[in-house]
């Protein structure tokens, strides 16, 4: 068997991954902070991801909450995260979505109810980032179609879309039952789908590139 | 003969693979093997309609079927009342259908998820808890108040209806309170509702995901509202009144009209964005 054949697939798939990277949609980003307060994290003390209520009309995913748990908790200087369902159950019912806090003024109250204040304490839980915004398909065009038969089958055209992830986190220290401010970050990606017998899908993973940039400043806020 | 192989080719002609769960050296000449090629084709070929037809037939109807719910412990004082829940016969087995006009049919099995949801809600609400089925005679029971829950109404959404990308859950309890004399206590209905983001190609999980929050959603709502909207702590200091002709129709007869039951007293609570229950 020749042995060059699997040195140029590889080869192959080499430069068409190159390709696929380079050529990957684009995205553009911004992520900005407002402080309001000092943050700073202890010993010990942990943080919990949440989602707004959808009862407030909000649309956060729950892969994306989860993406930002997991980012937070990362690497050499992650924080310290509790499972946001293991949070809400501990303190059920004040977390559902329909009797959670809107605001920092409901904490005291909160903290007050018996046996609260001391779940928190023994989670070890300093603050609760509250994730508000979704991503969504904000423009697309192109056409692409594509047919099959018993004898093979292909697609042909050309197609795009434009996502916008747009999410702001705000940050809520219960040690002194006050806000320490928000994190936003907006992101735009297009994707591209052409199509001549194959679709070479071009996407640009704009809710990914949100987490990532989201987590990244939600982490150098709180540890500042 | 049925032959299920797998494995590596040796050499030409030979194949070494699995022959009815056992390894096994199975000799095919070149020739035997272009024509298992060229039946295996037509096979594929043959059978592709159908299995195109049986996919897109599939894919207009979805049955969820709801995995029995667990309420955690409410961090709240319990109500020191005791009281016997008679589970409904629909309880046991609860199913609704939604048809998405010329597109889609979707079906929910609840099974015995309110049972379930109410039994444990109630454990963890009051100070004792007796359950009744829908053919026991509640005067064979001791207890300050009697709950009767009733789903009055069931609906969802799908993102081909509500175009957006969430399922949705709407859930309408009514609740009866009796005395223990049977002298109707109170009326209420909960209004419950539950989202959630379409993840997945068919969304099945995320529709029991909605339900589940539906269901949390009517427990955070009855735990907090539940003595100030029935004022149930009062029953634990006797009946209302003597026994009535309605106390001996409710022993003998589960299923009450509830035509009759839709008095001034019923009202329902909603609130968002934490609950002031003082």
């Amino acid at each position: 068997m020749n042995e060059s054949h699997p040195r140029q697939r590889a080869q192959l798939i080499a430069v068409f991954g190159i390709l696929l990277f380079c050529l990957g949609g684009c995205v553009t980003s911004r992520v900005e902070d407002a402080r309001e307060n000092v943050t700073g994290l202890g010993e010990g003390e942990a943080v919990v991801i949440m989602a707004k209520s959808y009862h407030q009309g909000n649309e956060t995913e729950s892969d994306y909450v989860s993406c930002i748990e997991n980012a937070l908790g990362r690497g050499s200087k992650g924080l310290r995260v509790i499972p946001r369902q293991q949070f809400v159950d501990s303190l059920f019912p004040w977390f559902e979505p329909r009797t959670a806090p809107a605001e920092t003024k409901g904490l005291t109250k909160l903290m007050g109810r018996p046996g609260v204040a001391q779940i928190v304490e023994d989670l070890g839980v300093r603050y609760i980032v509250w994730l508000d915004g979704d991503t969504e398909t904000v423009a697309q065009g192109g056409s692409l179609s594509c047919a099959a038969g018993p004898g093979g089958g292909g697609c042909f055209g050309f197609a795009w879309w434009q996502k916008d992830a747009d999410y702001e986190a705000s940050v809520w220290d219960l040690e002194g039952y006050e806000s320490a401010g928000t994190v936003t970050a907006d992101f735009s990606g297009t994707s591209f789908l052409p199509a001549l017998v194959i679709p070479i899908p071009l996407i640009a993973r704009t809710q990914a590139a949100a987490c990532k940039g989201l987590a990244q400043q939600l982490k150098a806020f709180i540890i500042q | 003969m049925h032959c299920n192989y797998s494995g590596s080719a040796l050499e030409s002609g030979q194949f070494i693979g699995t022959l009815r769960g056992r390894k096994a050296l199975i000799y095919k000449s070149p020739q035997t093997r272009r024509a298992d090629f060229t039946h295996l084709i037509a096979t594929i070929r043959a059978t592709l309609p159908v299995c195109l037809l049986v996919v897109g037939l599939a894919g207009c109807s979805a049955n969820v079927t709801m995995d029995e719910p667990t309420i955690p412990a409410p961090r709240v004082a319990k109500i020191p009342v005791k009281v016997a829940l008679r589970i409904p016969e629909e309880f046991e087995h609860f199913v609704h259908e939604e048809n998405v006009l010329g597109k889609e049919s979707w079906t929910i099995d609840l099974g015995r998820a309110n049972a379930t949801f109410f039994t444990q809600l109630f454990g963890h609400l009051f100070d004792g808890l007796t359950i009744i089925g829908p053919g026991d005679d509640a005067r064979d029971f001791q207890f300050d108040a009697l709950i009767e829950p009733t789903i009055d109404g069931f609906e969802f959404s799908v993102p081909n209806q509500s175009k957006t990308e969430a399922f949705a859950v709407w859930i309408r309890y009514r609740f009866r309170i009796f005395d223990r004399e049977g002298n109707n206590a109170s009326n209420w209905t909960v209004s419950a509702y539950g989202k959630s983001r379409k993840q997945g190609l068919r969304g099945s999980d995320s529709l029991r995901r909605a339900a589940v929050l539906a269901m949390r959603d009517a427990a955070a709502l009855i735990i907090l509202q539940m003595d100030k909207a029935t004022s149930i702590s009062k029953l634990a200091g006797g009946a209302l009144a003597e026994p009535s002709v309605r106390a001996a129709r409710m022993a003998a007869d589960t299923d009450v009209n509830s035509a009759q039951d839709d008095s001034e007293d019923d009202f329902g609570v909603f609130a968002i964005g934490g609950i002031d229950d003082e």
